[in-house]
């Protein structure tokens, strides 16, 4: 299989007004390619700053990242923003859907960021939709979803553009057990049919059940399984 | 580790504005605060309605101060005796040229009238005025308010008329009447005095009781005659309403030829202070534009640095999702743009809406005004004016500025960090800080 992630002593450093706060301690990490992988830990154990790193959302102070073969700390804003756009799906805790657009907007319009033409774009989010059990939803709005349905349509939107790495932060935490359930069930599917790599920032027992793989971690370090 | 070729990512069609987004964007983010953005809407509308009524009146009293100087027996251009101005009498006179008016063939050209205006002294049985004898064809009079002056009693019938046109507050002053005589008396070109008795043949009302008090009309060659002379003081030449100054100037170099060592003065230097009236309304209209739009400006870069702060997660996510950051300024310029432009849509509207009820004119007699408005050379019923030009102008200032305006908000949206998205909102201000805090400290 092949390596999606490769992180190499990875660390990360704020500053703050007091002393300086390391969130990553040199963490070396591989993904390979048709994982779920659980990045688990306390509250400022460094998932969340790592999980930003992996995205290029944020820069390490030392060590790289390589995302598909690319070298992150080569990249300038714009061409972090590329990356982002084509190889790399996110999935935020409080959904993050654009209240003024519809659900099938909301899919269609990062494909449009990508220059897709007007009747393949407004196919695939469709597919996407459909894919989520989200068909009969396409024309509402945000506000007018529940929870659930919005953390759908926030994958749908993540998966649509078929990217080689989808990105969860605590994609569960907004949710009630139930939608909880069955939005992992959604996960699955993608990772088991469609091989699509996961990596998921979670304090949930239940998420961590439903991936392959758990890496803890602890004080900025992984920690021994 | 293979390294990224941004610059294929960059060319691709990704890296273009998607403009089709950003503008339903922008449309649909109009509706999303619509007490704020309507509020915002109104005070644009109402600010760029009245710069542009405003700049109707100012055009109205800029044209009408300078069709008052025009009608006042100056034109657009005049020929002048040298040192006529300084020492006005027959002594200053010139003769027409015997091709006279060959030469003047301006397409623009509306009329001119050759005058002989001497000083004199008008005496009733009861009062005694100084006056400007001014003796005129009065064929030729259509260039001045006296073609169109309302007349009692009957007009001068032709340059051999013999008898006399006053003004009504002259007529008010002598104390006398239409078909009663007066005696003017004046100096002929010899350098003796004439004292020579008139009829008064009718008596003309003019916009402005000053100029009835100054100007006496009879027959140019009678009055010539009677001053022993057959030279003129002054040759007008009025130029058609839409006539421009490369026009005026044309027309002048025309009569500095025909007129050799003669002054050929334009009006603007014949009246300098309505010229400078006129100029001042001119540059008024960016004045008034540079306070009130200015005022209003504050108001859009406040409002739309609120919008763009209240949506702090929904930036910082089209930002990780891929949206790169000239794209993020595209959105909030276009949409600051867009209220912009509705706003001066509206404004238009409700002026020309305004104006409309008011093109045939403001009496301002009503707000008893009239009196002040003849000390500035206004009529009291004077004409709102409203041109392509003054609009285009309005209109593209307007959004210009409401381009500008809109950088700083979206300067301000583009340093939304992407981790603003994933950390759920919180502290944007920690986020940049953490960073700006980016350091290769190594733990």
């Amino acid at each position: 299989m092949s390596v999606v992630v490769a992180c190499r002593d990875l660390g990360r450093t704020f500053e703050t007004d007091a002393v300086p706060v390391h969130a990553l301690r040199g963490v070396d990490f591989e993904l390979a390619s048709g994982e779920w992988v659980s990045l688990a830990g306390p509250s400022g154990s460094g998932k969340s700053t790592l999980l930003h790193l992996i995205g290029g959302l944020d820069r390490p102070s030392r060590g790289d990242v390589a995302v598909d073969g690319v070298e992150l700390a080569a990249l300038g804003d714009a061409a972090l923003a590329d990356l982002r756009l084509r190889k790399i799906g996110f999935v935020f805790q409080a959904y993050n859907l654009v209240p003024v657009l519809s659900a099938l907007e909301n899919v269609e319009f990062i494909l449009q960021l990508q220059g897709v033409a007007a009747a393949e774009r407004r196919r695939r989010a469709k597919e996407a939709l459909a894919a989520l059990g989200l068909a009969d939803m396409a024309g509402r709005r945000p506000g007018e979803l529940s929870g659930g349905q919005q953390q759908r349509v926030a994958i749908a939107r993540a998966i649509v553009t078929e990217p080689v790495l989808l990105l969860a932060d605590e994609p569960t935490a907004n949710l009630d057990a139930g939608t909880t359930e069955e939005l992992l069930q959604v996960l699955r599917e993608l990772n088991q049919q469609r091989g699509v790599t996961i990596l998921t920032a979670t304090h949930d027992p239940t998420v961590m059940s439903y991936t392959s793989r758990r890496v803890n971690l602890r004080d900025g370090r992984i920690a021994p399984a | 580790m293979s390294g990224y070729a941004p610059t294929q990512q960059a060319t691709s069609p990704g890296g273009r504005l998607p403009l089709r987004l950003l503008a339903q964007l922008a449309w649909r983010n109009l509706g999303r605060h619509r007490r704020r953005n309507g509020m915002l809407l109104g005070a644009i509308a109402l600010a760029v309605a009245g710069v542009l009524l405003l700049n109707t009146m100012l055009r109205g009293m800029e044209g009408e101060i300078r069709e008052v100087v025009l009608d006042n027996l100056t034109g657009h251009v005049k020929v002048l005796g040298q040192g006529y101005l300084a020492d006005p009498g027959i002594e200053h006179g010139f003769q027409l040229p015997a091709d006279w008016p060959q030469g003047l063939g301006s397409e623009e050209l509306f009329g001119w009238a050759a005058r002989l205006r001497v000083p004199a002294v008008v005496m009733s049985e009861r009062e005694t005025r100084g006056v400007e004898l001014v003796g005129v064809d009065p064929r030729r009079e259509d260039i001045s308010f006296l073609g169109r002056a309302t007349v009692t009693g009957e007009r001068l019938a032709g340059t051999d008329d013999r008898r006399l046109l006053l003004g009504r507050a002259l007529l008010e002053q002598l104390q006398t009447a239409v078909g009663r005589r007066v005696v003017l008396v004046t100096q002929g070109a010899d350098g003796r005095a004439r004292e020579v008795g008139y009829r008064v043949a009718g008596v003309y009302e003019s916009d402005f009781r000053a100029l009835e008090k100054v100007f006496a009309f009879t027959g140019a060659a009678a009055l010539q005659q009677t001053l022993g002379t057959n030279a003129v003081t002054e040759v007008s030449v009025r130029l058609a309403r839409a006539a421009d100054d490369n026009a005026q100037a044309a027309t002048a170099s025309a009569l500095a030829t025909a007129f050799a060592d003669l002054a050929v003065l334009p009006w603007q230097e014949l009246a300098p202070q309505a010229a400078a009236m006129v100029a001042m309304a001119d540059f008024g209209v960016f004045i008034y534009f540079a306070v009130v739009m200015g005022a209003l400006v504050f108001g859009l870069i406040n409002a739309m640095a609120t919008a763009v702060m209240e949506r702090v997660r929904e930036m910082g996510m089209l930002r990780a999702v891929g949206m790169r950051p000239g794209a993020v300024v595209a959105q909030v310029m276009l949409e600051c743009s867009l209220i912009m432009a509705l706003g001066v849509a509206l404004g238009l509207a409700v002026a020309l809406a305004v104006f409309a009820t008011v093109a045939d004119g403001i009496d301002l007699r009503a707000f008893d005004l009239d009196k002040s408005l003849e000390q500035l050379g206004m009529r009291a019923n004077f004409i709102p004016v409203l041109t392509v030009a003054d609009v285009v102008l309005v209109v593209v200032m307007s959004l210009a500025l409401g381009a500008v305006a809109s950088l700083f908000p979206a300067l301000r949206a583009v340093r939304i960090p992407p981790l603003v998205a994933l950390t759920g909102g919180r502290g944007e201000r920690g986020a940049k800080r953490r960073q700006r805090g980016a350091t290769d400290k190594a733990p």
